[in-house]
């Protein structure tokens, strides 16, 4: 039966071409769409990396100018301790501008064993750095005082990039460094990833390196835990205690919960028109593949009728209808899936390949359900169909 | 071989009721060769529909080959249907997207048969109906005889003891349809096939064992 199946339909290739055309086409939509929320959901699964919640921003245009280093960190060690000094306060930190949920970045690339990493985010943090974003250090340490007077230049890398560069064994003690540089980093630690862009985009690997003397110069933000219940009087009250210090300078206080919230508005957004164009596709062949199969149908009776005359059951027509668009669905997704299957092989848009073919089987999964939805009830009706009915109306 | 038993038929639709078929009886007997004839709309088409159990009647009962016919679910019907009957309509009704074999092995994918068997059997009625150099063609490809040519292999594929033909030369010019009777006649004659035939055409319905004429949906003769 099937390859008498095959046959009717590769005689009839003209009239299926169309149909065949409208399923690749809903299976590559559906596949960019099953990807990106693959993608999407692959992030949001993984942990946040540090505790956002009560974590304030406070950008600082360096409005003091000097050249000597010694009264630049005596004009910043000041500014700490005022902020400090405040009761709501629990710790702070100076760090470089490309804090999370900014759309800041200082990115750089590294080879590494041959290997080459690449949208590297490099940042600058102080010791008090995992007290302030509450860091889950998952391998060694954070910076520390003692680190001040250290033989080698030290870092702390994240778990991303501990993964791309030693894979799974221990990164603590290890040197790293492009292949070419003579003097290597040695790691330190290993902290979680910080989904610095969000629950649903992925962060990228990151290297931390140490605040040392002379970085107030270009340690442009500052991240202040406050503790749960500061309210807005108290941010009024931290601005202009700093405004009274820091005469002349814009000073801008934001807070982290609601900066996730823009970031992650700004990833859904695409996500949701994306969806609901694919909708309005969807729709549309569904709709197209019902109107083709009930007419393809009603031209058939005469087909129909024959069969049943035959030998065949009511049953065996309609399932013999269906059949046929599954037939037709399995050719188009071969060749959609080989469409598809470039993206990780190219590796298009540097998503791992797990996502891809993930976002692939739900997509074919869901084009065999739709096309199966759209073919039951006509093939029902086809069976339902009086056998001397169906042969009159020729 | 087919016993009728006061067969009424009545078409309903919204507004109005046809009685189709009123009272008929009929009993025809193995090897056979009847004719049937009446003027347009008397009810033929829908007396044979009866008995090839592509229709069920209102009132009345059908024994085929000494079996009842009217407990037969729908599974049942379409394995009678298969064995013992065979069909041959006026407008041939052959599949286009088929080729000429792919179209007379039909009946034999309703059953248990090997591609290979299948093959031999279409080829030999084929053969049978003098088409043996036309089964790579589409039956758009073939004139009027021709395809009601394939449609009678399609009948007698499966070895049917009763064939049934909704005026099989309806379409066909004189010469085409006496080829065609002369294909019946020797299927009657030599291998015992009960033949039930619609006509329009006395010549055609001479050459049969017997003629029953209907009117109104009664039978006169
Ligand atoms: N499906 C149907 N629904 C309603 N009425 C029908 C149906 N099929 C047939 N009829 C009616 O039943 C009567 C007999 O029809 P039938 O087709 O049996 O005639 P026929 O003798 O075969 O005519 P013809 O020689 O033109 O083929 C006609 O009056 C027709 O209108
Ligand atoms: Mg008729």
């Amino acid at each position: 039966m099937f390859k008498h199946l095959f046959k009717l339909i590769w005689n009839k290739k003209k009239q299926n071409f169309l149909l065949m055309t409208e399923m690749l086409v809903s299976f590559m939509v559906l596949f960019a769409v099953f990807t990106l929320m693959v993608y999407y959901y692959d992030n949001y699964k993984k942990p946040m990396g540090f505790k956002y919640q009560d974590v304030w921003v406070i950008n600082i245009n360096n409005s003091y100018q000097t050249k000597n280093t010694d009264s630049l960190d005596l004009y910043y060690e000041t500014l700490r301790k005022i902020i400090k000094s405040l009761p709501q306060v629990k710790d702070l930190s100076f760090v470089s501008g490309n804090v999370p949920f900014s759309n800041q970045i200082n990115q750089g690339g590294l080879t590494f064993k041959g290997k080459h990493i690449d949208h590297l985010n490099n940042f600058t943090a102080e010791d008090s750095y995992k007290e302030t974003m509450d860091l889950d250090v998952l391998e060694g340490r954070w910076y520390n005082k003692s680190d001040a007077v250290s033989k080698y230049k030290l870092v702390v890398i994240d778990a991303d990039l501990k993964e791309a560069t030693f894979g799974k064994e221990q990164a603590v003690g290890k040197l790293l460094g492009n292949d070419d540089d003579k003097k290597k980093m040695k790691v330190i630690g290993v902290i979680q990833t910080i989904k610095r862009n969000g629950d649903y985009v992925k962060a990228g690997p990151g290297l931390y390196f140490r605040a040392d003397t002379g970085s107030f110069r270009w340690l442009s933000k500052i991240l202040v835990k406050v503790s749960p219940g500061a309210d807005a009087a108290f941010e009024g009250k931290l601005y202009k205690t700093m405004a009274g210090y820091m005469k002349n300078s814009n000073i801008e206080i934001e807070h982290l919960t609601n900066k996730l919230k823009d970031t992650n508005y700004f990833a859904v957004i695409p996500m949701i028109v994306l969806s609901i164009v694919s909708c309005f596709l969807i729709i549309n062949v569904a709709l197209g593949l019902f109107g083709v199969l009930w007419y393809n149908i009603n031209k058939r009776k005469g087909e129909i009728g024959l069969r049943r005359a035959i030998g065949a059951t009511g049953n065996s027509v309609s399932s013999q209808l269906v059949m046929e668009s599954m037939i037709l669905a399995t050719l188009s997704l071969i060749i959609g899936s080989f469409f598809a299957i470039q993206f990780p092989l190219l590796n298009v848009f540097d998503l791992s390949a797990h996502i891809y073919i993930i976002g692939m089987l739900l997509s074919i999964i869901f084009v065999y359900l739709l096309v199966l939805v759209c073919s039951l009830y006509p093939g029902r009706q086809a069976a339902a169909i009086y056998p001397a009915v169906a042969l009159h109306e020729e | 071989m087919i016993r009728l038993q006061n067969i009424e038929k009545v078409y309903r639709t919204d507004t109005i009721e046809t009685l189709a078929l009123n009272s008929i009886s009929l009993d025809i007997a193995k090897g056979e060769f009847l004719s049937i004839m009446g003027p347009s709309g008397c009810g033929k088409s829908t007396l044979l529909n009866i008995m090839g159990l592509l229709d069920a009647p209102s009132k009345g009962m059908i024994k085929i080959a000494d079996k009842s016919t009217e407990n037969l679910n729908d599974k049942q019907l379409a394995q009678f249907r298969n064995k013992t009957l065979g069909f041959i309509f006026q407008s041939y009704h052959l599949i286009n997207d088929l080729q000429v074999l792919d179209n007379v092995e039909l009946p034999l994918l309703y059953r248990d048969t090997t591609a290979k068997e299948r093959k031999r059997l279409a080829t030999e009625a084929l053969e049978k109906v003098g088409l043996a150099n036309r089964v790579k063609h589409f039956p758009t490809q073939l004139s009027g005889g021709q395809r009601q040519r394939v449609a009678i292999a399609r009948a007698i594929v499966g070895r049917p003891d009763i064939i049934l033909a909704d005026e099989p030369t309806g379409n066909l010019d004189s010469a085409m349809g006496n080829e065609i009777m002369e294909i019946l006649i020797n299927l009657n004659r030599n291998e015992g096939t009960t033949i039930v035939m619609v006509t329009h055409d006395e010549n055609m319905a001479q050459k049969t064992h017997r003629l029953v004429r209907l009117f109104d949906g009664s039978q006169v003769q």
